[in-house]
């Protein structure tokens, strides 16, 4: 946008000059001037309806009142929401939106982050009229694998209508019959699956739509967000990530202009799942050369992960003096994901090529043929959040990118395979075949946030848990060059080594054990404590 | 006295065929236009001052100036949907005269440069819509509709498009979306159809009555169209008179015409020992009027609008002493509730709050909160929602409880519901 004076007017919102781009509409122009004004229907992402009238707005001049959301501010435009009738037509639409609504909020997964509760607590009237008996809708309509309905708690705005038309574009949704029999369906055959489904849930202003995965885990406000970015494409869509002392729950995008708007595609909805416990490589897998040697490591499954930052230091040890005996660099391989941070594979290379005088790297790429691919909305066909990055990091200092097919040929070779491995399995289709390769290796490292299980099958592997990528943080170069910096978040399990501990141990130096983790807080007297069986 | 200027061929069974239609003067009126400019046409359906027949009485020629001066393709539509309560006219024009309405388009579509026009067409008229495609038929094989009509260089297509009986089609954008294929609901305002309308188009709706009085103006001039009717509201108007009147039916009177002499000469009357209680002067969403009013109004725009009612689609409903007036609201609130397309809040559930409190009053389990509730619940419905059918809904609420308000009351607060019920009020449940 450009902020030359003529693509500007100005106008008085609630008595307050504001300049404002030409082409506002009044709602954003309210926005933008930092005043309230209720609404449901409109979304900044979407086009308008103009169908819950909350918007209700006073233009000076104009005998009747409009909606601020189809509404265009005109240079010297007076508006304001403040005067006794726009405000009991406020509270007459709330009374109206809940006319038929069941007022389930005990039992509504959306308390919380209701737009009902939250519109209602600013600008309700507080004194119901409605003793009449409500209209019975549909309730636990299941949309499809993803979603669920319940019509009952719909207030129509037709937000998740006009995203299935206007952004997947997949046109499953519609709103059927009439007057206040009207409910939100899917039309015959066909089910709300689209690869942008969960977009609908984030918009839905209450809790009509609700996440198969996410209901019931949680209540909203025992979770904070954290902003993080998400790692499953080169796209990088800017998310929230929900989660509390019990671990993460819940990924939604954050918009963001300049990348995503105001969505995400649902495979990057996983991304969760990987931070927590359940999916992590919580300790180290010796390998059996290791777990006999000076430096051995306790192997037995019974460890506490609460000892794993001790035997990691153990291993890397033992890798520092395992490489330091090969005189042949070429003898050491090292096998790379793009799914680091440019920071992580900065300080990995370094110490690598200044101890050990490593000039090349194998580069794991799977989707060679669809590296390409793009959906037209978010979806990109390279599923690495990071190859841009990687690739400069390599260039920067120096080291060959060599493909990792070629281990083929060179994987008898190598005396030691060191792995950085990836964290979104699904997408790394030719992990058997690396397997293989490992096999051929004399001695094999591999560093994971993520469990592999199929590795434990192979002996001479040594897996090493690796924080994952939220609590490493680092910056991600997305497909057009963007970069992203991810925040550091509390660590889900203690004690892991960082990057930059396993580049300081492998160059010999002392690290301190700074535990991150993730302080559990103490239960307040007045405050539940859900425990997942 | 009737003055038929429409209405003038009516009695004649072939004045529906072509032929017919010819031997008194048809198709004459548009060899006339086609001989104009179309601006000429448009300013003089402006200066013979022509307001629409549907019901909002919006002045024709205005409305066909606000077409942008662009490229786009215009559309013509005939909104021959029909379906405010109690109106009745626009399906004998088209039975009995569909060649006026076509040459009525035709010079329409001329004057705003449509290429193409679409009879929109209420579901319930299939006998009309039979009448129509014949006449559009004939029109087609005389060279009156298709290409190069008449050799005059102009050409024209015409389509007629049934609807699937929804109140909420006669909307005009509510028409438009249907027509498109979509579900009929109203659009936001703006943009106006008369700019961005079917199929992003610019495009015209008119009703039939203003459409088939088009061809009176080019046959009369605009000096003898204002002949009749009075300086605001000109020309003829067709009544659809209904209700306890001796001789229920459509009328042709100048606008204008005082109410009393429509009921009291044309119609022959209240039934035998009956008094008049109250009168919808324009279709069921028109604030009703009380006996006193409706003996002292005119039927003209104004007149009404002085009165606090409106002329609207031009039906008349005549209300006697031996009905309850809050049955009636209630028979009105269940037809609001079942047409509201429940797009807008207000409307959607507003609608069938209205009824339930109707219901409520009606059946005596109602206080008198519940009657200020009502009138408080319809206030808030006026003027909020996208198109006119809150307003709709909510006028006859509002003047209904306030005009009546003894019977209101005395149904909450005692039960004289139940007696009034059982000796005077003929059940008007639906099957």
């Amino acid at each position: 946008m450009s902020g030359k004076n003529e693509d500007l007017i100005s106008c008085s919102v609630n008595g307050k000059t504001i300049s404002v781009p030409k082409n506002t509409s009044a709602i954003k122009a309210f926005k933008i001037a930092e005043q309230d004004i209720a609404h449901y229907c409109y979304h900044p992402g979407l086009s308008v309806a103009g169908c819950c009238r909350l918007c209700m707005i006073e233009i000076e001049g104009n005998p009747r009142t409009q909606i601020a959301c189809n509404t265009m501010v005109t240079e010297g435009m007076k508006i304001n929401n403040q005067s006794k009738q726009i405000k009991e037509d406020v509270q007459w639409g709330l009374d109206f939106h809940l006319l038929n609504h069941p007022l389930d909020c005990p039992i509504c997964d959306q308390a919380g982050e209701c737009g009902l509760q939250d519109q209602y607590m600013k600008f309700g009237q507080y004194k119901p009229d409605m003793n009449q008996k409500k209209v019975k809708k549909a309730k636990v309509v299941s949309l499809g694998e993803k979603i669920v309905l319940d019509s009952e708690r719909c207030i129509l705005c037709s937000r998740c209508v006009r995203f299935t038309d206007e952004v997947s574009k997949t046109h499953e949704l519609g709103i059927f019959n009439r007057g206040d029999k009207s409910e939100v369906g899917t039309f015959n055959g066909k089910e709300l699956n689209n690869d942008y489904a969960l977009n609908t849930v984030d918009i839905c202003p209450v809790g009509a739509l609700t996440s198969k995965d996410f209901r019931f885990k949680q209540r909203v406000w025992y979770l904070k967000k954290a902003e993080a970015i998400c790692t499953g494409c080169s796209t990088g869509c800017s998310i929230y990530l929900d989660y509390n002392e019990e671990g993460f729950f819940r990924v939604r995008p954050k918009p963001n202009e300049d990348n995503n708007s105001y969505w995400m595609c649902d495979e990057g909805r996983d991304l969760y799942q990987h931070l927590n416990k359940e999916k992590r490589l919580v300790k180290v897998y010796p390998s059996k050369k290791v777990s006999t040697s000076n430096f051995a490591v306790s192997s037995s499954s019974s460890s506490s992960s609460s000892s794993s930052s001790s035997s990691s230091k153990k291993a890397i040890k033992y890798l520092k003096s395992e490489l330091e005996n090969i005189k042949d660099s070429t003898k050491i391989g090292v096998l790379v994901t793009g799914q680091y941070s440019v920071e992580d594979y900065k300080e990995f290379f370094s110490v690598l090529k200044e101890k050990n005088s490593i000039n090349q790297i194998y580069h794991w790429f799977d989707q060679k043929n669809s590296k390409n691919d793009f959906d037209d909305l978010l979806i990109r066909g390279d599923k690495n959040p990071n190859t841009k990055g990687l690739l400069e990091v390599a260039k920067d200092m120096s080291l060959k990118v060599i493909d990792s097919s070629e281990l083929k040929n060179t994987a008898s070779n190598l005396e030691i395979l060191i792995v950085l491995g990836p964290e979104y399995k699904k997408f790394f289709s030719t992990i058997d075949e690396k397997l293989e390769y490992f096999k051929q290796a004399l001695q094999v490292f591999y560093f994971s946030s993520v469990k592999l299980d199929s590795l434990d099958s192979i002996s001479n592997v040594t897996q090493i848990p690796l924080q994952s990528l939220v609590e490493r943080g680092g910056t991600y170069i997305n497909y057009k060059g963007l970069k992203q910096k991810l925040s550091i978040l509390p660590q889900v399990i203690p004690k892991i080594l960082s990057f930059s501990q396993i580049a300081k141990v492998l160059n010999g130096e002392k690290i301190q054990l700074e535990p991150l983790f993730l302080k559990t807080q103490p239960v307040k007297d007045n405050q539940f404590s859900f425990q997942k069986n | 006295m009737e003055v038929k200027i429409l209405t003038q061929h009516y009695d004649k069974p072939e004045y529906k065929s072509l032929d017919g239609y010819k031997k008194y003067d048809g198709y004459n009126q548009l060899k006339k236009a086609l001989t104009l400019k179309p601006d000429e046409i448009t300013e003089m359906v402006k200066q013979a001052g022509l307001r629409g027949r549907g019901g909002a009485g919006f002045p024709a020629g205005v409305k066909w100036s606000f077409l942008p001066k662009n490229n786009k393709t215009r559309y013509l539509i005939c909104n021959a949907d029909e379906g405010e309560p109690g109106t009745f006219k626009d399906r004998e024009m088209m039975d009995k005269a569909p060649h006026q309405l076509i040459e009525g388009m035709i010079i329409s579509a001329f004057a705003i440069g449509s290429p193409k026009s679409y009879i929109y067409i209420r579901g319930e008229y299939f006998e009309s819509k039979k009448i129509v495609e014949q006449a559009i038929k004939e029109a087609y094989e005389n060279n009156l509709l298709g290409d190069n009509i008449l050799k005059s260089g102009f050409s024209h297509h015409m389509d007629i498009y049934s609807g699937a009986g929804a109140y909420i089609c006669g909307e005009e954008t509510g028409l438009i979306s249907s027509l498109e294929g979509k579900k009929g609901q109203p659009k936001l305002k703006p943009p106006f159809p008369a700019v961005e309308g079917y199929l992003a188009n610019p495009t015209i709706v008119n009703n039939v009555e203003t459409l088939a009085s088009v061809t009176v103006i080019i046959r009369d001039g605009v000096d003898g169209y204002r002949k009749h009717g009075t300086e605001k509201s000109p020309g003829t108007k067709l009544f659809s008179v209904s209700g306890n009147v001796v001789k229920p039916g459509n009328y042709e009177v100048p606008l204008g015409y005082p109410l009393k002499d429509i009921i009291f000469n044309l119609c022959g009357g209240l039934k035998e020992g009956r008094k008049l209680k109250a009168v919808i002067p324009g279709g069921s969403s028109a604030p009703v009027l009380n006996a006193e009013e409706a003996m002292s109004v005119n039927m003209d725009y104004e007149d009404l609008a002085s009165k606090g009612s409106m002329l609207g689609s031009g039906a008349i409903i005549v209300i006697d002493d031996s009905n309850s007036m809050v049955e009636l609201l209630k028979v009105l609130m269940n037809f609001y509730h079942h047409e509201s397309c429940g797009q807008c809040t207000p409307c959607r559930e507003g609608t069938g709050w209205l009824l339930k409190l109707s219901n409520s009053i009606l059946s005596g389990s109602a206080n008198l909160n519940d009657v200020a509730l009502l009138e408080k619940v319809a206030s808030h419905m006026k003027g909020k929602t996208i198109c006119a059918l809150s307003d709709a809904a909510a006028f006859p609420v509002l003047s209904f409880v306030s005009k009546f308000k003894e019977e209101f009351t005395s149904y909450a607060t005692s039960n004289v519901a139940l007696k009034f019920q059982a000796t005077n009020v003929q059940s008007y449940k639906r099957g």
